[in-house]
């Protein structure tokens, strides 16, 4: 069984310097890993990230980020991702990491993802170049994250998490107005989770969302932004997968 | 008949005086200015505007709170943000 834990739009700025770090400091206690969702800084500057990465330095568990709108704001993700890497953490975009938590192996394929609505209410890519690469772009950003969790099974993972910043399904949006359902998400993150499998999907962006929900495939996805979840983060307990065929091989024959 | 560019009729104010107009370009400011909070929303009740959500500090409501009641000055403005809790959780959920 591994731990996970997972928050997501924690908007953070010199003034909310130190407000996490306390209930951080408490994770090696209950999580194996923390998993952050987004939306980490207000407007994505290098100052705001160096809060961020103050707050998760030196946790004493592996830390494993992607990046959210907000953080991209300044058009300076790289400078964010790189100050949030020099302080410990993984920050992925289209790629995948493999965290040992106690002698199992625990996959995390993330990407920001992005917006286009879902099944039978979804955009297009059709009309003006901007809509076609809107769809284009939520395209490329869900192949992505179908190619890293392919790819974490092709390493034997015992467990695989899809982490991303724009939710991959409309369940865990409910309380938010309909009507900006498809600047929250994208049902091809759905379906690249359900291509390529994983044990849970974690995601934030939609402040006014509901927790829980599930893709078509029965992934369990988790809304965990911070104001859906009202604390520093959630535990998730995880248990891998008996492997196809074990039962059989250490029963009667 | 066509009213383009003519006086709004009467007992209808102006378009830049139309309350709905100034809170939706108001939120606008709030996401995108130096706020930078998408958590927050303005909404018309009657004549008054209630403002909802979830921000990261006391700070930050205190600062949408004031912006709002200094822009639509005039208008009884309620402010119902609540800050985020930042205390860690009392219990895990098993994904079994």
């Amino acid at each position: 069984m591994i731990r996970a834990a997972a928050v997501g739009d924690i908007h953070m700025a010199p003034e909310t310097q130190g407000i996490l770090r306390p209930a951080f400091e408490t994770l090696p206690d209950c999580a194996d890993l923390l998993l952050l969702a987004g939306d980490l800084t207000r407007h994505g500057t290098p100052e705001e990230a160096r809060v961020v990465a103050r707050e998760i330095q030196g946790l004493g568990v592996p830390v494993v980020a992607v990046l959210g709108n907000h953080d991209q704001h300044d058009d300076r993700p790289e400078e964010v991702t790189a100050i949030l890497e020099d302080a410990g953490a993984q920050v992925l975009e289209g790629r995948s990491v493999v965290v040992d938590c106690g002698g199992e192996r625990v996959g995390v394929a993330g990407t920001t993802g992005f917006g286009g609505g879902f099944v039978g209410r979804s955009a297009g890519e059709f009309g003006e170049p901007l809509m076609k690469e809107f769809v284009r772009y939520s395209r490329r950003c869900a192949e992505s994250l179908r190619a890293s969790l392919d790819q974490l099974a092709e390493q034997g993972c015992d467990l695989r998490i899809a982490l991303t910043h724009y939710s991959p399904v409309p369940d865990t949006l409910a309380g938010e107005p309909l009507e900006i359902y498809p600047f929250l998400g994208s049902y091809l993150l759905a379906e690249a989770i359900d291509t390529a499998g994983a044990d849970l999907a974690v995601h934030g962006h939609a402040h006014l969302g509901t927790e829980n929900g599930m893709t078509n495939g029965g992934v369990r996805v988790r809304n965990v932004a911070q104001p859906v979840i009202g604390r520093a983060f959630h535990v998730y307990h995880l248990h891998a997968r008996q492997p196809v065929g074990a039962a059989v091989a250490g029963g009667p024959t | 008949m066509n009213h383009h560019g003519q006086e709004p009729a009467p007992g209808v104010p102006p378009a830049g005086e139309n309350l709905e107009y100034r809170v939706a370009h108001l939120r606008d400011r709030i996401a995108g200015g130096p706020l930078g909070e998408l958590g927050a929303r303005l909404e018309v009740r009657g004549e008054t505007v209630l403002l909802t959500g979830t921000v990261p500090s006391a700070h930050t409501r205190d600062e949408i709170c004031d912006l709002v009641a200094a822009e639509l000055a005039g208008h009884q403005v309620h402010c119902d943000i609540t800050v985020a809790d930042s205390s860690s959780p009392d219990h895990a959920e098993d994904l079994a």
